[in-house]
């Protein structure tokens, strides 16, 4: 090989691939490729296997059993499942998860699309708002709930201040059951600057002649929007709904951390599900128990997943597939 | 020329009108922060006043002297940049291999690998945690960043590998079959040759990292138990929690928290944006 490659310089790869063939040793070179190939990769592979594939299975399993974190565990069957749905706030966690992704996964994607589709507009000074539109989502998340708790103080908040000075209602916010999901959705609403700029990657990537064409035609702005924008960043949006669909069904520091502010909250309208994991354990290490609740969760998102990708045929167009 | 004039007082008036729109929603969306360092150099009764008092009379530099002595915030920093700096060398040694790996060589059951990698980021984190807590707790490893650390040397970041691999892949593939024309083994071609061009995006994958450990919550909490090894963000929650009271001093901390990351962006917002498109980019591949 090595003469081979000595004696004609940058042809020689195709050239030796191809007497190689003719030697019959077709699978040697591609042997070594794969030896290198899984060199290379193998961090990956030990990493997925010790720290993805093993804590997977072996919380199914854990699932079946009464562990608690010292001692053996014990196979209890199908107990943790049947305790699960007598336990009141497991069916309460889930239900405000659900509420909370339900509302959340189509306000944000109206609302991130919304900011790109601003920032794609010709004008002056884009660069500067596109600063300002995407700066909340780096304020680290420990912050944005210190200031959103503070914002929508019931008392001295400037949010309830602004309402009552518009003669409004002013609510409890994070401290009221009707209104605590709604704060969070607020929260979430203030830091989407990554699925925007993905968004905005994705807008200025139509051609811009399609726009220009259906100009001539005399369709209308929504037209355009709706025909030529939509269809073409389809599988941006896509991507970015399920990026969303995992933060909601895993939700969590927030909820914890304004709990920080409020020990006890508004009773249980602000125990999501992951909360309610955690609790059961790491406060009271019932890890048999929690085991089958985050088994439980990867099914539901498993099945959540598997809906979205079945929908996406009809509703995500990709370009070069069509041709 | 009435149609032209018309015509530009239009252009005109969209324009102030998108302009409009765009500072309304900047007010909007920038306001929390504004109002976080204005609570922050307020006295504590002027922050409870009601109506609320708009502007700080005077301005109480003091909340963050003060606020920095009673909690160690320094030491939450110092934590934090521990943290980080060991998980970027690991997330910039793993990753890199990685990527390499599944964009520069061809192998069979590549592309089936690198999917199961992607889907690995649909699976929730608490899917899998307990049974790594109670490991990790075997080891005797629970307590210090071990359990968040020793990952990164792994592969564990994905968004790492993912992103350095669509910049692999970018880099013509005639400058590896040239060196291996010239001898040059694989290692050799990583280390040399495709690794020094790849030095933005390896800057994105540090940046991006270095946010990641900054605001990260979860892993730390559960984790970290002493407080004396406390990251940024269990301080911050600490300080909440503590200072319920005193909103000034909660929003110093949250200031002081925020500031550094804010800098960082106005100086690196490029590479910051493109590190984000570039994920959007993968969508259609």
């Amino acid at each position: 090989m090595q003469v081979d490659g000595q004696t004609n310089k940058s042809p020689a790869a195709p050239l030796t691939v191809a007497s190689a063939r003719r030697r019959g040793s077709l699978r040697s070179p591609h042997r070594r490729a794969l030896r290198l190939g899984l060199l290379f990769v193998s961090p990956w592979i030990a990493g997925f296997l010790l720290f993805f594939a093993y804590p997977f299975f072996a919380t199914i399993y854990y699932g079946f059993t009464d562990f608690n974190g010292v001692g053996a565990a014990h196979w209890i069957g199908f107990t943790n499942y049947v305790n699960l749905f007598h336990d009141p706030l497991f069916k309460t966690s889930l239900f405000n998860t659900f509420y909370y992704t339900a509302i959340e996964l189509p306000l944000s994607t109206v609302a991130a699309l919304g900011l790109a589709l601003l920032l794609n507009m010709n004008v002056r000074g884009r660069a500067i708002y596109r600063t300002i539109f995407y700066i909340p989502s780096i304020v680290p998340l420990v912050a944005s709930c210190m200031i959103f708790v503070w914002l929508f103080n019931p008392a001295f908040g400037i949010v309830n201040d602004l309402l009552i000075d518009a003669h409004l209602p002013s609510p409890d916010w994070f401290f009221s059951v009707a209104w605590s999901k709604p704060s969070f959705i607020l929260l979430g609403l203030w830091g989407l600057g990554q699925p925007m700029v993905i968004y905005l990657a994705g807008l200025q990537g139509v051609p811009r002649d399609m726009y220009e064409v259906a100009a001539l035609d005399g369709a209308s702005a929504w037209k355009r929007f709706r025909y030529i924008t939509l269809p073409m960043i389809s599988p941006v949006i896509l991507f970015n709904v399920i990026l969303q669909l995992v933060l909601c069904i895993s939700y969590f520091t927030q909820a914890q951390v304004i709990e920080s502010a409020d020990p006890g909250g508004p009773g249980t309208s602000t125990w999501f599900y992951v909360q309610y994991l955690y609790e059961q354990a790491f406060l009271f290490l019932k890890l048999g128990y929690s085991s089958a609740m985050a088994f439980f969760l990867f099914v539901i998102s498993a099945v959540i997943m598997v809906v979205l990708f079945r929908s996406s045929a009809r509703w995500v167009y990709y370009a070069n597939e069509q041709q | 020329m009435p149609t032209s004039s018309s015509r530009s007082a239009r252009r005109f008036g969209g324009s102030v009108a998108k302009h409009a729109t765009l500072i309304a929603v900047s007010v909007l969306l920038g306001f929390p922060l504004f109002w976080m360092v204005l609570t922050s150099l307020k006295t504590n009764p002027q922050s409870l006043a009601v109506p609320p008092l708009w502007w700080p009379h005077p301005f109480v530099w003091r909340n963050y002297p003060e606020m920095l002595s009673a909690v160690p915030f320094w030491r939450f920093v110092l934590n934090t940049l521990m943290y980080a700096g060991v998980t970027i060398v690991g997330v910039c040694v793993s990753s890199s291999l990685v990527a390499y790996g599944f964009s520069r060589i061809r192998w069979r059951g590549r592309d089936v690998l690198f999917q199961v990698m992607v889907g690995t980021l649909l699976i929730p984190f608490f899917a899998t945690l307990i049974p790594l807590f109670t490991m990790y707790k075997n080891f005797h490893m629970v307590g210090w960043y071990l359990p968040l650390m020793i990952p990164t040397f792994l592969g564990s970041s994905v968004f790492s590998t993912f992103l350095l691999r669509q910049f692999f892949m970018a880099i013509p593939e005639s400058l590896s079959d040239a060196a291996r024309v010239d001898g040059a083994n694989e290692f050799t071609i990583f280390s040399r040759i495709i690794l020094p061009m790849a030095k933005p995006a390896l800057a994105t994958v540090i940046l991006f990292q270095f946010i990641y450990c900054w605001n990260d919550f979860i892993g730390p909490l559960i984790y970290i138990n002493n407080q004396v090894w406390y990251p940024l963000s269990l301080g911050l929650n600490l300080i909440l929690g503590t200072y319920t009271t005193n909103w000034p001093w909660v929003m110093a901390a949250a200031t002081a928290a925020t500031a550094p990351i804010i800098v960082l962006f106005f100086f690196t917002q490029r590479t910051f944006i493109k590190g984000i498109s570039i994920q959007g980019t993968g969508v259609k591949g």
